[in-house]
């Protein structure tokens, strides 16, 4: 489990968003997808990681790149369950921004660019492994291999957590013919990734 | 992990666990599977992956289009719930037109609304501690906040009153916020500088700076011959003035 220790350089931001004020209700929300703790989250902890990367040669585009990166850290990780009861979305996403974001700095097109508190040593690097990063990627790589069809059916299952009858009733077919479609579509998803488990195996 | 396909019970059963849709007797037993069988366990593990790379992609889309509307209110807050006050709106519009047609604009501050952007600031590079107080400033310039930013910059100038960055972007401050009479001695005298990196571009501020207070003759007096980034603009807006 990730424990994230209060932030002394995190200002705090004076938004009034009682939804996500306790760790039960914020994670709660993501767990099942909740756009309006995702809105929540993004109006109160945005500005404070918008002012960072303005302040640090960024644009807010930048800044937008940055959070939502951030965000899909927290996403998996409460996903994961790999947060403490106490943790604070704040901070977590405000230093796996900033983290982010100097690495952007850092990077070969930004090298004339300097910042101003380059404290990395002192952040918990922990907020956003290297694993989870990596699996980020590789999760985005695996939706990707879906058709339109499957993506269809599979997002209002998994992500928008809508009932078999619901998809069924929009899309004008048999409940049944849904959950066919939905089976097919999650083995080809395994096929894929055990075709890619396989070519890993025969490289090592 | 087998390589045929995994038959549909055991696939819904997993996705029931994954899902937390099982009772909780149900889910006892399952996770007593689960412990004695590494198979299983790692069609649990594969399944919950596939299941989590269909929620990101809906995740990505949702911050994606959180962003998008981010910038669009930011735009156009104005037209937010508009239907709510149509009627309150509708009164108010009455009651004011007279007024309005008294109390609109100028020809000239129209010209200087269609002509004028502020300038977009510098990047912010703050490794040099005594910079900290002017690049602040600029965060909050480019944030539009210029008043803000005119109050940061103040005493730094109060500090250092030849210095043509703090000049410039002063008085760009002042201009943004409205308050053309302070910007127009500070542009006056950077565009009598032609040494400085910001000449040209207070000589345009201060064409339209006059342009605003309706100082038409000062305006027409500075001459853009040879200046192939205003001269054009100036030409026309002049034939206007």
């Amino acid at each position: 489990m990730l424990r994230f220790p209060a932030d002394p350089s995190f200002p705090t931001v004076e938004v009034t968003v009682t939804d996500i004020e306790t760790q039960s209700h914020w994670s709660a929300g993501l767990r099942r997808n909740d756009p309006a703790t995702v809105r929540a989250l993004y109006s109160k902890h945005f500005p404070t990681v918008r002012h960072y990367v303005l302040q640090n040669s960024g644009t807010s585009s930048d800044a937008q790149d940055m959070f939502q990166e951030a965000m899909t850290v927290l996403w998996l990780n409460v996903k994961e369950g790999r947060l403490v009861p106490d943790a604070d979305p704040g901070g977590f996403l405000y230093r796996v921004a900033k983290n982010k974001w100097l690495d952007v700095v850092r990077s070969a097109a930004h090298k004339h660019m300097k910042v101003v508190h380059d404290d990395r040593a002192l952040d918990h690097r922990t907020d956003a492994p290297d694993d989870i990063e990596e699996r980020i990627v590789r999760l985005r790589g695996v939706y990707d291999k879906l058709d339109d069809k499957c993506r269809a059916v599979l997002d209002q299952f998994y992500y928008e957590r809508k009932d078999l009858a619901t998809i069924a009733g929009e899309m004008g077919v048999e409940e049944e013919s849904i959950r066919t479609i939905k089976y097919r579509c999650m083995m080809k998803l395994r096929a894929f990734r055990k075709a890619i488990s396989g070519e890993e195996s025969e490289v090592i | 992990m087998s390589n045929s396909a995994l038959d549909r019970p055991t696939f819904e059963a997993i996705e029931a666990y994954v899902l937390d849709r099982m009772s909780a007797n149900e889910r006892a037993v399952f996770e007593q599977r689960l412990t004695g069988d590494a198979v299983l366990r790692a069609e649990m593990e594969l399944e919950q992956e596939n299941i989590h790379a269909v929620e990101l992609g809906g995740v990505t889309r949702m911050l994606k289009s959180i962003a998008a509307e981010e910038v669009a209110s930011g735009k156009s807050t104005a037209q937010g719930n508009w239907k709510q006050y149509l009627k309150y709106a509708a009164v108010v519009a009455i009651i004011l037109s007279g007024s309005l047609w008294l109390l609109r604009p100028s020809a000239n501050e129209r010209l200087f609304a269609e002509h004028f952007a502020a300038d977009p600031g510098l990047p912010v590079t703050m490794s040099a501690t005594h910079d900290h107080a002017f690049q602040d400033a600029m965060v909050s310039y480019k944030e539009g906040k210029y008043a803000e930013a005119r109050n940061k910059w103040g005493p730094l100038l109060q500090a250092e009153p030849i210095n043509d960055t703090l000049r410039y972007y002063v008085a760009s401050a002042s201009l943004a916020d409205g308050d053309a009479a302070a910007a127009v001695p500070l542009f006056e005298g950077l565009a009598e500088e032609p040494i400085s990196a910001f000449s040209d571009k207070s000589r345009w501020f201060l064409f339209l700076a006059y342009v605003k207070t309706g100082e038409v003759a000062k305006a027409k007096a500075i001459s853009f011959d040879g200046d192939p980034t205003y001269a054009e603009r100036v030409r026309a807006i002049k034939a206007e003035l």
